[in-house]
């Protein structure tokens, strides 16, 4: 008898918490930090169901909230440039790139977010729009511009 | 920069890397406790309102019981014992009573909503409280009285004009009960299934409030609620003219031409707005320019009301209709004199 929308949201929670996850980490690179932003993002999005108006939003909508929380949760810990460079060290093993994971990790969190989601969750550009809430030619020219800031830093480094 | 080759291949690499980010095994214990703690917390304050409103509920019951002080013992005994041997409504309330009521029969008789199933469970995850009503309708006393004292005479006529009205109240109000018994069965049925399977939880909670008993009015309001974690309010409410027997709509009241729909939604709109001004945890569909197709635009045909003691017209709307889930189940009132002049 639960509602539909809970039981989509939930739905949703269940099937994708693992890039919830990635995402929350490529923010924090911290594992307990990580966990703990998505299942307070989990929480959340259980208690605020039932505002959802269309169950077909449930996806994007559930992305908004991790997002908005990793964010707030660098801004009240006000520990994030020192702390990301030494785990930056740290998780270095994960990656081949480093070059490239130093220069997406050195970008404002909004860039990064964009990033992330076009190139690492496989967003259309449509969708990130939906999930930032932004209209779509924003996104286009912000994603160009990034991509430009990532190559001009690359070519720097290399 | 060649070591690495190009831009998209390099991201494409990245790609891959970042879906190697390990995910703890913790995640997703942790995760569900997410959910679980939103759905207690849920729980609980539904728990809360419901609390406050059983003690609303009561309150009202306690002072309806002290208006009806009037009504004897006995009456109501029969009015019971019709209802326990599932006769919806006092045998003989046609012709018999018709003849001692002159020319509006209907006025003056008595409508009471008696309970005529009373289902409860409790388990650790389920619970049901609930009460469905039927309506009866009988003489009032001072009818009864007038009755032995009415000489037999008048009969003839009186049955002739009376007893059309009679018959008609006494279908309308065999069709009312029909449907609080389709209704309420299915709902307690659907909750027997799920109380039996014993999977997840769920309450069931029906209640009925007579809101109106006037000389035009007879109203049974029936609160319905159904739920688990979060739950879903709505109401039925049941409107009887006295004076030509039918059931009403709320487009019944008013003239014909009036544009009563009109004026009606938009004095909510105006409310809505006003509420929301007041209160930001407050929020309507109305005006809401991301989605325009949700906004509160017209009263259905079918849209529950009431008249409050005032004579003002409650607007009821169910859960969702035209707020966000959190909100509830809401109502509105219209001041008569913005709808007087319409009226019938």
């Amino acid at each position: 008898m639960r509602s539909g929308k809970e039981e989509a949201v939930r739905k949703v929670l269940l099937e994708n918490y693992e890039r919830y996850y990635r995402l929350a980490f490529s923010y924090v690179h911290q594992e307990a930090d990580a966990m703990d932003i998505v299942q307070e993002g989990a929480y959340r999005a259980m208690l605020k169901a039932d505002t959802l108006r269309d169950e077909a939003f449930a996806g994007t909508w559930v992305y908004r909230i991790m997002i908005n929380e990793a964010k707030e949760y660098l801004r009240k810990s006000r520990r994030e440039s020192v702390e990301i460079d030494e785990n930056l060290m740290a998780a270095g093993e994960h990656y081949r790139d480093l070059d490239l994971h130093d220069a997406i990790g050195r970008l404002p969190e909004q860039e990064k977010t964009l990033i992330i989601l076009r190139y690492f969750e496989d967003k259309q550009l449509s969708e990130i729009a939906e999930i930032l809430e932004e209209n779509l030619s924003t996104i286009k020219s912000r994603l160009y511009r990034t991509l430009g800031k990532l190559r001009e830093e690359l070519s720097v480094s290399a | 920069m060649k070591e690495y080759g190009n831009m998209e291949e390099r991201l494409s690499r990245g790609r891959e890397d970042y879906e190697k980010i390990p995910v703890p095994e913790e995640m997703r214990a942790k995760l569900e406790a997410g959910i679980d703690r939103a759905l207690a917390e849920k729980e609980e304050m539904r728990m809360a309102d419901r609390e406050k409103r059983i003690s609303e509920n009561r309150k009202k019951q306690n002072m309806e019981k002290k208006n009806r002080g009037k009504i004897t013992g006995f009456r109501i005994a029969v009015a019971v014992a019709a209802a326990a041997a599932m006769v919806v409504i006092l045998p003989n309330t046609g012709a018999d009573v018709a003849h001692a009521m002159g020319s509006i029969p209907v006025v003056g008789k008595l409508f009471q909503a008696v309970t005529f199933r009373d289902y409860q469970y409790e388990s650790d995850r389920f619970d049901a409280d609930v009460e469905v009503p039927q309506i009866v309708v009988g003489e009032s006393e001072k009818e009864a009285g007038e009755q032995e004292g009415t000489g037999t005479k008048h009969n003839a006529a009186a049955d002739q004009s009376g007893g059309a009205v009679s018959d008609e109240l006494q279908q309308t109000v065999e069709q009312i009960n029909f449907d609080i018994e389709k209704v309420t069965d299915q709902l307690i049925n659907e909750f027997q299934e799920l109380a039996d399977a014993g999977e997840s939880y769920g309450s069931l909670e029906i209640h009925h409030e007579i809101v109106t008993d006037n000389e035009a009015y007879f109203t049974l309001k029936l609160f319905i609620y159904q739920g688990a974690g979060s739950g879903y309010q709505r109401y039925k409410i049941y409107t009887v003219d006295k004076k030509t027997g039918k059931q009403v709509q709320i487009g019944d009241l008013f003239a014909e031409g009036s544009d009563y729909n009109g004026v009606l939604s938009e004095n909510i709109r105006d409310q809505m707005r006003a509420q929301m001004a007041e209160d930001e945890n407050k929020v309507y569909w109305v005006d809401y320019e991301d989605v325009p197709e949700w906004n509160f635009e017209r009263l259905k045909e079918d849209q529950n009301f009431y008249f409050d003691e005032a004579g003002n017209l409650v607007i009821v709307f169910d859960e969702y209709e035209v707020a966000p889930g959190y909100m509830g189940a809401l109502e509105f009132t219209v001041e008569r004199a913005v709808f007087e002049e319409m009226l019938k």
